[in-house]
């Protein structure tokens, strides 16, 4: 018996010593981080006095926004048809173009060379943003819609890609052996097998893809790319400010149609 | 019909699944392959038309080689021999026209059937094989509107529809009751009666082995220790199956406990 608290009160004494060692770690790392977080807070500029300090800019800005201009409504409205049309059209050729490259990086159906050369690939290209994009389809082809079409479509195609890989490689694979079991080639075990189980995930990720990219073609037209961007930019320069919250109105209420639109198809998808 | 000979496989890195099976099927047999859990039951069964790629030894089909045959060869071994799952294994979200309709793919015009458009014999076939597993009207319901009971039924006639020489069923009652296994097994059995379609059902179940089977394979880690009628199949060689030290098919270290 006494053997036995000897040994408790051992084993007692080494959970104290491990705790106070953890403990130990605990500060010798979140220290550092801490100084480091608040060089970051410097670095950056971050004050809370000169945010005071802006605020009645800000509302003087938001006074002189109102009452909205609508006198360049017309504008508005095809400014934000256009960058609709842009992201329409660029979502759903990313939607097609991802559909290869969404097979082709999903491990259970690609060999494993070319899933590691395509995924790569795909990851390499989805580090650059949209907007850079559209920065260098501008220099490429000049300004307008198309090259902010281009951008989105090149964006879009690898995240696309990614979801939809993501989504393959999640599948019951019950079903794919049982057609293959058939004696179905590999193109029907795809047709078969694997896309009807995917199918209505892929619709749901591009209508997703389609409310994200309204959002992101509206600042296109900042760097000449086509859309609404550009009417914001120049009467913001102008300082135009009634011009340029009847055009934010009119962006907002799109965004929200398209949003509402698109959440329900989704909802009936799944 | 068929003849399995030394076959072996060791799935990566060192697993023995199956050691050295031997093993001849004729045609119109009713075979269950009998064995606890891990034995080996459904690499067997998946090693005849390569679905599991043996490691060792060859199988043949009528003949053939089928462990030595190109894709195309193999592919019109696989449409001769239907398959049954323990999971069933339908398309969840396809109608059950379209999971029986998948039989046929081994048949059908490989453009055409990729845009989903099958002959009409073709449709006419699969309405026949819904009707003989008494699925008649269900061919528009989607897959998962069915109990098990009723999609284990699909996926027959979606075997049957190839009209094939064998089928190979892997525990396709485990995850029902004992009355949907009886229903099941029922039907396995008049196929193998009335359509003189070879079948190779895998079982854990000594009880349902014992109802249904005329030829009974014991397997126990990956070895055959029976192979013989159910009448012969006495208690030593049950034993021999199913008793002894747990675990020793299960990877367990039970065996360095004790002793
Ligand atoms: N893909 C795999 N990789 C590694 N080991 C595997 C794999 N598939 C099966 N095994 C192992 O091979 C052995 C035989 O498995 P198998 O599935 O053929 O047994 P079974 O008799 O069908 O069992 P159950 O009744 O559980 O389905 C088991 O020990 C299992 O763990
Ligand atoms: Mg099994």
């Amino acid at each position: 018996m006494t053997s036995r608290t000897v040994e408790q009160s051992a084993i007692d004494r080494l959970k104290i010593a491990q705790k106070r060692r953890n403990r130990l770690y605990f500060y010798l790392v979140s220290i550092p981080l801490l100084a480091l977080y608040g060089w970051f807070l410097w670095e950056t500029e971050v004050s809370l006095f000169r945010l005071r300090r802006g605020l009645p800019w800000m509302a003087d800005f938001l006074y002189r926004m109102v009452p909205p201009d609508f006198s360049v409504l017309q504008s508005a409205l095809r400014g934000a048809f256009e960058t609709f049309q842009i992201a329409v059209v660029g979502t759903t050729i990313a939607a097609l173009l991802a559909l290869p490259l969404g097979f082709l990086s999903a491990r259970n159906v690609a060999s494993p060379n070319i899933f590691y050369a395509v995924r790569s690939a795909i990851n390499f290209f989805r580090s650059i943003d949209t907007m850079v994009y559209a920065l260098l389809f501008v220099a490429a082809v000049g300004l307008g819609p198309f090259p902010g079409v281009l951008a989105v479509i090149t964006y879009t195609t690898t995240i696309l890609a990614k979801l939809y890989s993501e989504a393959i490689e999640d599948i019951d694979p019950g079903p794919v052996e049982a057609i293959t079991a058939t004696g179905a080639t590999r193109l029907q075990v795809l047709r078969f097998g694997i896309i009807p189980q995917v199918l209505p995930l892929f619709v749901s990720y591009l209508l997703y893809r389609l409310e994200t990219n309204i959002r992101a073609a509206t600042i296109l037209g900042f760097v000449g790319a086509g859309g609404v961007g550009f009417y914001i930019q120049t009467y913001l320069r102008m300082m135009n400010y009634p011009a340029a919250s009847c055009i934010l109105l009119v962006l907002v209420a799109m965004v929200m149609a398209v949003d509402f639109g698109s959440s329900r198809l989704r909802k009936r998808l799944i | 019909m068929i003849e399995v000979r030394d076959l072996t496989k060791i799935y990566p890195p060192d697993k023995l699944a199956l050691d050295q099976v031997n093993l001849k099927v004729g045609a119109g047999e009713f075979v269950i392959i009998l064995g606890r859990s891990g034995a080996g039951k459904s690499t067997l069964l998946r090693c005849l038309n390569r679905l599991v790629e043996p490691s060792g030894g060859e199988v043949f089909w009528d003949g053939m080689e089928v462990t030595a045959t190109s894709r195309e060869g193999l592919r019109k071994v696989r449409r001769e021999i239907g398959m049954i799952f323990q999971q069933f294994n339908l398309v969840k979200r396809a109608t059950v026209l379209e999971n029986v309709l998948a039989g046929r793919l081994g048949y059908a015009g490989a453009l055409k059937s990729l845009f989903g458009r099958f002959s009409v014999e073709d449709e006419l076939l699969a309405l026949e094989c819904l009707e003989q597993v008494g699925l008649a009207g269900f061919s528009e319901r989607r897959a998962d509107t069915l109990s098990g009971g009723e999609q284990q039924r699909v996926a027959i006639a979606r075997a049957l529809a190839q009209r094939p020489r064998v089928i190979l069923a892997d525990e396709p009652t485990a995850s029902l009751d004992p009355r949907l296994t009886q229903t099941i097994m029922d039907i396995l059995k008049r196929i193998n009666k009335e359509k003189d379609i070879t079948l190779i059902v895998s079982q854990h179940q000594l009880e349902v082995a014992m109802e249904y089977a005329e030829r009974i394979v014991g397997l126990r880690s990956g070895r055959v220790l029976y192979d013989g009628s159910v009448s012969d199949l006495g208690p030593e060689a049950i034993e021999a199956i199913y008793g002894g030290e747990e675990g020793r098919d299960d990877q367990s270290n039970s065996r360095t406990v004790g002793h």
